[in-house]
């Protein structure tokens, strides 16, 4: 009885052993995967049809939020450049002091430059600046003596951090000596408010979009997989009898993915040119608003193959992923 | 060829077993009708054969593997060398017969060249030469049981097993399927029958095993069978 086991278990062994002669054919394998992908894509052609749209709208959300998001960005950043961080000295104040002065700011971590600017040219960028505006001309014109001011003007990194910026104007001898009490400084007291209320809303703003923006990448995620799930529900029965027949995993898989992969791509390719439409034509619009769409507009033109493959890579991931996950399920049973 | 040995299954845990104990020995080349009503046990015994389903004790051995050395990832390529007929022909409904047939073959990676050459054999062998680019939907019920037939013998198993092949067919269509199983056993496979049929069973006179509640209760050599 023992050596009958013993022969039959040989016997299994060598029958097991013998299962797969042809497995090494991988090119082969891979090359009918390809084939059969891109024949489903096309005989399935409503389904095809429903999850690329389907996959356009969530691209289309992913590339709108991403867009928003770099455009609220520059405007924001704009928006805090043009928030004036001035400190205003003496006529009197000598060179020395000027130099010392900037040195003493630009070794703060929060100050990025300063400059500095004499009386008359302080005059004279003020009449250039308002040349257009006639009531503030015909109020210079009027003024018995201009401003006995230079204007230190200084740069900051982030106009919510200049704590250092405060503390250094407040306490330093030279700079509290060099001021002129008529002027002080443009971020102090009440402007201080207005500056730290900007900053707070700006702050907000960013924060707020990065979360809108995440949400609605989850949520777009969600609704293509649902529908590549769908998909795939619909032809489980195809699933179930290639299992049957013996095909493995990867070969009832591949098809799947490969079809996953044309919507990305296609998807991809349709959402670059509604994203680029929409732009060139809301582009003068937003502009007219003070809304700083030009760096983002110059990206997107300049590195637009580089967009195309970005969002290629986002459709392909989000399909094979949703395809790889509901595919799982039917491939699971033996 | 195929052995089973005290070979149980049960679905949950207070059901009555689907098989019982069954017993069965099936020889090389042999014709076996697998007999018996609904609920007998004769698909779940088809099932385990084709490993959708475990035993939960017992023993089974197809064409030498013993079925408990056998891992998950090889049991593609046992179904591989199977070949497997369903009532519900279960095609794949957006490709042709010839593809069809042909992807059988493709995924045991077989080339273009002997893809071409094997499918109008078999196509021909079922008598569906003209139809290679015909879809299923343009099929017959018969027709679609021949393409079906087609793909399992595509690959020349050595056993073929049929489950209630001719369930969905009328009596002409059923006999055309009977036919051809006999001519492909006459080639020399392992043919494996279930079905309800009486008058084929009866007409065939080949070996009749009757299941009832999960138990063979009787295996003639020519057999009958009795509703």
């Amino acid at each position: 009885m023992n050596a009958q086991n013993t022969a039959q278990r040989r016997t299994s062994k060598t029958a097991l052993k013998a299962l797969n002669p042809r497995n090494h054919r991988k090119l082969l394998s891979f090359w009918r995967i390809l084939k059969y992908g891109m024949s489903s894509f096309f005989r399935n052609a409503w389904l095809s049809l429903a999850a690329t749209v389907i996959m356009v709208i969530t691209l289309v959300i992913i590339a709108v939020t991403f867009v928003a998001r770099q455009v609220m960005v520059d405007t924001v950043t704009e928006i805090k450049d043009k928030v004036d961080m001035s400190i205003y000295v003496k006529q009197d104040t000598s060179p020395k002091d000027i130099a010392s002065i900037k040195a003493s700011l630009l070794k703060l971590d929060s100050v990025v430059s300063v400059k500095y600017t004499t009386p008359e040219q302080f005059w004279e960028d003020i009449k250039t600046k308002y040349i257009d505006n006639a009531d503030i001309m015909s109020a210079i014109s009027e003024a018995s003596e201009k401003p006995p001011i230079g204007v230190m003007n200084i740069k900051v990194k982030d106009i919510s951090h200049i704590e250092d910026l405060t503390n250094l104007v407040n306490t330093n001898k030279l700079i509290k000596a060099s001021m002129d009490e008529n002027y002080p400084p443009s971020f102090s007291d009440s402007r201080r408010t207005a500056i730290d209320n900007i900053s707070r809303t700006m702050d907000f703003v960013q924060k707020g979009g990065l979360i809108a923006g995440v949400l609605f990448i989850i949520i777009a995620s969600l609704i293509i997989f649902n529908t590549i799930r769908m998909a795939i529900f619909n032809r489980r029965d195809e699933i179930y009898m290639m299992k049957l027949i013996g095909a493995n995993k990867s070969f009832i898989r591949g098809p799947f993915i490969v079809e996953a992969v044309q919507y990305g791509v296609l998807a991809a390719i349709v959402t670059a040119v509604i994203i680029t439409t929409l732009l060139v034509l809301a582009k003068s619009k937003l502009i007219e608003y003070g809304i700083a769409v030009g760096s983002t507009y110059n990206l997107l033109t300049t590195f637009w193959p580089l967009a195309v493959l970005i969002l290629m890579f986002i459709g392909t991931t989000i399909g094979v992923v949703s395809s790889l996950l509901a595919t799982r399920k039917y491939l699971k049973l033996n | 060829m195929i052995l089973l040995d005290r070979v149980t299954k049960t679905y949950g845990i207070k059901s009555k077993p689907a098989i019982n104990r069954i017993s069965l020995h099936v020889e090389p080349k042999e014709f076996v009708i697998l007999v018996g009503t609904s609920g007998a046990g004769k698909s779940t015994l088809l099932k385990m054969l084709t490993r959708e389903e475990k035993p939960d004790s017992g023993k089974i051995i197809v064409g030498g593997i013993d079925y408990d050395d056998l891992k998950d990832s090889q049991v593609p390529y046992l179904r591989q060398k199977l070949g497997v007929v369903f009532q519900d022909f279960k095609l794949l409904p957006r490709r042709t017969v010839f593809e069809n047939i042909a992807f059988a073959l493709e995924i045991v990676g077989m080339t273009n060249r002997e893809i071409r050459s094997t499918v109008p054999k078999v196509i021909d062998l079922v008598g569906l030469k003209g139809k290679e680019k015909n879809f299923p939907d343009q099929l017959s019920g018969g027709e679609m049981q021949r393409v079906a037939i087609a793909r399992a013998v595509a690959r020349q198993p050595k056993i073929l097993m049929a489950d209630e092949p001719t369930g969905n067919l009328d009596p002409r269509h059923s006999w055309d399927i009977v036919r051809l199983l006999e001519k492909i056993n006459s080639y020399g496979t392992t043919v494996l029958l279930t079905t309800h049929n009486v008058d084929i069973v009866n007409k065939l006179k080949r070996r009749v095993i009757t299941m009832e509640h999960g138990k063979i209760t009787s295996d003639q050599a020519q057999g009958w069978y009795k509703q």
